[in-house]
């Protein structure tokens, strides 16, 4: 029998992420990497082990095996541990069948004896989307003094964007008293951040519940909250109004990383209070060479810099050779940007070789996208918004 | 696979006076070198790439740095359950007076971790050298030759000095023929690495005889000795690749500034032989706007935002808008502030230069700034 546990964390990191087209071809969405170093997942795993929970099962499905890799035994993150831990969690067979999670809930469900190992009072769901840091803590704490049954994190919109939310309408004290999926005429724009802390004996009962149901498609925002709602448990907002990033989409997830050429951040990673883990590549420094220009930039260790970079995010490992430059853009890790390449408004990714003289990405209009390992013959043009994967 | 049947022992207790303030508080081993690393990350990197599982480093005086870095060896993926990692500080017994009197005594008072190994054989290595080998062809050679002790040397011109080190004759059956340790002026140009292979149960005979005759040194008392009157069959194997040594402020100096050259790092810094440090969660360095930077290698954490030229700086550095630094090893944390203008230094960690100071060292011998100095 192990040892009791009073929060434990489960990671929904099974979508597929499909606005970001060819970026997520071969991996999760959490497995994206995000400014220079990072990848999703390291943020909301990072808040657990900042926020002192020690125990997070993360929910695979789609293109697992990137993120398997990287998580690894979770030392990065300090989850390496004797009692909890990172659990890595694909769906698996059970008794004669076997079934894919159908939905969020559904991948709750069926760990449900995962969860019970750790005989928790509070579960909390968390989804690998966003770049974000919060206190779990400070979460869990207001959880308990309302007593309430679930607590859901929510952001302030602004109102324009609130129809591509779940929003939460809320009274006077922060209860929750109704939540619209997408409203077209919003009455709040207090978003729904994915962010869930449940007392588990009212999760469990409404997991079950839910599974019994074959109308259910199974979801946390579709179903389990508004079951809940409709049996007047007590739902309570919980207001965060930090740096909080979707990078669902190539245009988001570019600009997530501009943002952090900003002084001050929007997000501040050099705090050392609040520090964000992730699994370092373990390279000699970068060099910049005799005749670079390199300003307002993000350059990683192991990257060899000759041509020019200019307010752009430059993975580990990343090569800009000779009279090439690298402008407003994300070039992810040991890609190569030949001689004379130019590249503009553009994530380059994974092991790309962009060849000699070729154009990526214009001044204007959308982010080109180069697919990871594509190897971009001498002299191409790609243009705003379009992406290569081969 | 064959060299898990090899242990590594590494000796931190060289003599480090050469190299002044940096050395106060620190070992060699664990002097920060190359933006990142430590000195030692290169031989125990080397190591464990050869297939080593087992590695014992004997410190010797002010290992609370070296410690620190080694931690529990996770880094170098030394924390498995058998063999891994072992620190060995000196210790108090009734024989064994604390601190040792060369490498000798270190392996006399390390017996019991010799004996309770595992592997047949040792590789046993001073620290002061940086080079990243891959030490399995030399224990195939090592058992091709059926020699008795195998020991690493260069031809590399750059590892002679005089009255320091140690100096081969090798006979053309590749077996050395006679050995001078320290001389004024080296008359062989087979220079020794300080790299020794042999058989466990051999090495532990020669520590408990020449413990009981009263030696302390492994080199000069004991593989000196067997070359010149015990008739063993010593060999030489000889390393080609980039070496440098550690043993004064300038070639310390040298050697930082010599990796920002590409050819230089990347015969340092191998994709089949990487070389593992402990991990700080950085940032990528940040360039703002004024940043004019030129042939420097900048590690993770920097903020660079004013003119940098044939420097290294460590993780954390800050360089001020209006700041100019040539020719410097800038170590983790410094910041140099607005206005400042540095040329030939070496600044030790957390070390301050405040608005509009002027430092400019000689070529020839760079100004040293301690650890945690404001100036």
């Amino acid at each position: 029998m192990s040892r009791k546990k009073q929060c434990i964390a489960m990671l929904l990191a099974g979508g597929q992420g499909s606005r970001l087209g060819i970026l997520t071809a071969n991996m999760a969405k959490p497995a994206i990497p995000y400014g220079g170093k990072y990848r999703i997942i390291d943020f909301p795993l990072s808040n657990c082990t900042n926020s002192g929970i020690d125990v997070v099962g993360v929910l695979t499905q789609y293109q697992p095996l990137e993120l398997n890799a990287y998580i690894g035994s979770g030392s990065p993150w300090d989850l390496d541990l004797a009692h909890g831990g990172v659990y890595v969690l694909p769906p698996y067979v059970k008794g004669k069948q076997g079934e894919w999670y159908t939905g969020t809930a559904n991948a709750i469900y069926q760990n449900i004896a995962f969860i019970e190992q750790f005989n928790p009072d509070y579960v909390l769901i968390l989804s690998g989307d966003h770049i974000y840091k919060m206190d779990y803590n400070a979460m869990l704490r207001y959880h308990i003094d309302k007593e309430a049954d679930v607590t859901i994190a929510v952001r302030e919109v602004p109102w324009e964007e609130a129809p591509r939310f779940g929003i939460m309408n809320t009274d006077a004290n922060n209860v929750i008293v109704e939540f619209e999926e997408k409203p077209q005429k919003p009455k709040n724009n207090k978003a729904s951040m994915g962010v869930y802390m449940f007392t588990w004996d009212k999760l469990r009962k409404y997991l079950a519940e839910d599974a019994g149901d074959p109308k259910s498609s199974n979801d946390f925002g579709k179903n389990i909250i508004p079951n809940m709602l409709g049996d007047r448990q007590k739902l309570f907002a919980f207001d965060f109004d930090g740096y909080w990033k979707d990078v669902g989409t190539v245009e988001s997830l570019w600009e997530a990383n501009m943002d952090l050429l900003n002084m001050p951040m929007p997000i501040d990673l050099y705090d050392k209070k609040w520090r964000i883990y992730g699994r370092n590549p373990g390279v000699a420094p970068h060099y910049v060479a005799e005749g670079a220009v390199v300003r307002s930039s993000l350059i990683t260790e192991g990257c060899e810099v000759y041509g020019r970079v200019e307010h752009s995010v430059l993975f580990a490992g990343v090569q800009v050779m000779q009279g090439a430059s690298v402008v407003d853009s994300v070039v992810m890790p040991n890609a190569v940007i030949e001689r004379g390449a130019q590249v503009c408004r553009a994530i380059v990714a994974e092991g790309a070789v962009i060849g000699a003289g070729s154009r990526v990405g214009e001044e204007t209009g959308n982010i080109a996208v180069i697919g990871q390992n594509v190897k971009l013959a001498a002299g191409s043009a790609v243009l705003a918004g379009e992406q290569r994967d081969q | 696979m064959a060299m898990k049947n090899v242990m590594g022992i590494i000796y931190t207790g060289e003599k480090d006076s050469f190299l002044r303030e940096l050395t106060l508080a620190r070992a060699i081993a664990a002097m920060p070198v190359a933006g990142r690393y430590r000195v030692i990350d290169f031989l125990v990197s080397g190591l464990v790439n050869s297939g080593v599982k087992n590695v014992g480093v004997i410190m010797q005086k002010n290992y609370h740095s070296l410690m620190d870095h080694l931690g529990s060896g996770k880094e170098w993926d030394l924390h498995g359950k058998n063999d891994g990692l072992y620190i060995l500080p000196p210790f108090l017994t009734r024989e064994n007076v604390g601190v040792y009197n060369g490498s000798l005594d270190a392996l006399h008072s390390n017996f019991g971790y010799l004996r309770r190994s595992r592997q047949e054989y040792v590789l046993l290595c001073n620290s002061t050298i940086v080079f990243n080998a891959n030490f399995e062809e030399m224990f195939e050679a090592h058992n091709r030759s059926g020699v008795d002790v195998t020991i690493m040397y260069t031809r590399n011109p750059d590892m002679r000095r005089p009255e320091y080190g140690t100096y081969f004759e090798i006979g053309a059956d590749g077996l050395i023929t006679d050995v001078e340790i320290d001389p004024t002026r080296p008359r062989y140009e087979n220079t020794c690495m300080e790299v020794f292979l042999l058989r466990k149960d051999l090495l532990m005979d020669l520590v408990d005889r020449g413990a009981a005759h009263g030696y302390h040194d492994m080199q000069r008392d004991v593989f000196q000795r067997l070359i010149r009157d015990a008739g063993m069959r010593v060999g030489g194997y000889e390393y080609k690749d980039v070496c440098y040594r550690m043993d004064s402020v300038q070639s310390y100096f040298k050697f930082n500034l010599d990796v920002i050259d590409p050819k230089i790092r990347h015969a340092l810094f191998r994709e089949d032989n990487p070389v593992y440090t402990k991990v700080r969660d950085e940032l990528p360095a940040r360039y703002l706007e004024n940043a004019k930077v030129v042939h420097s290698i900048v590690a993770d954490g920097c903020i660079v935002d004013g003119t940098v030229e044939n420097c290294v700086l460590f993780r954390g550095v800050k360089i001020a808008s209006g700041a100019k630094v040539k020719n410097c090893v800038i170590m983790q944390d410094s910041q140099i502030e607005e206005g400042v203008q540095l040329e030939n230094c070496i600044l030790d960690k957390q070390a301050i230069i405040k608005r509009d100071g002027r430092l400019i060292g000689p070529n020839a011998y760079p100004i040293v700034i301690s650890k945690d100095m404001t100036i």
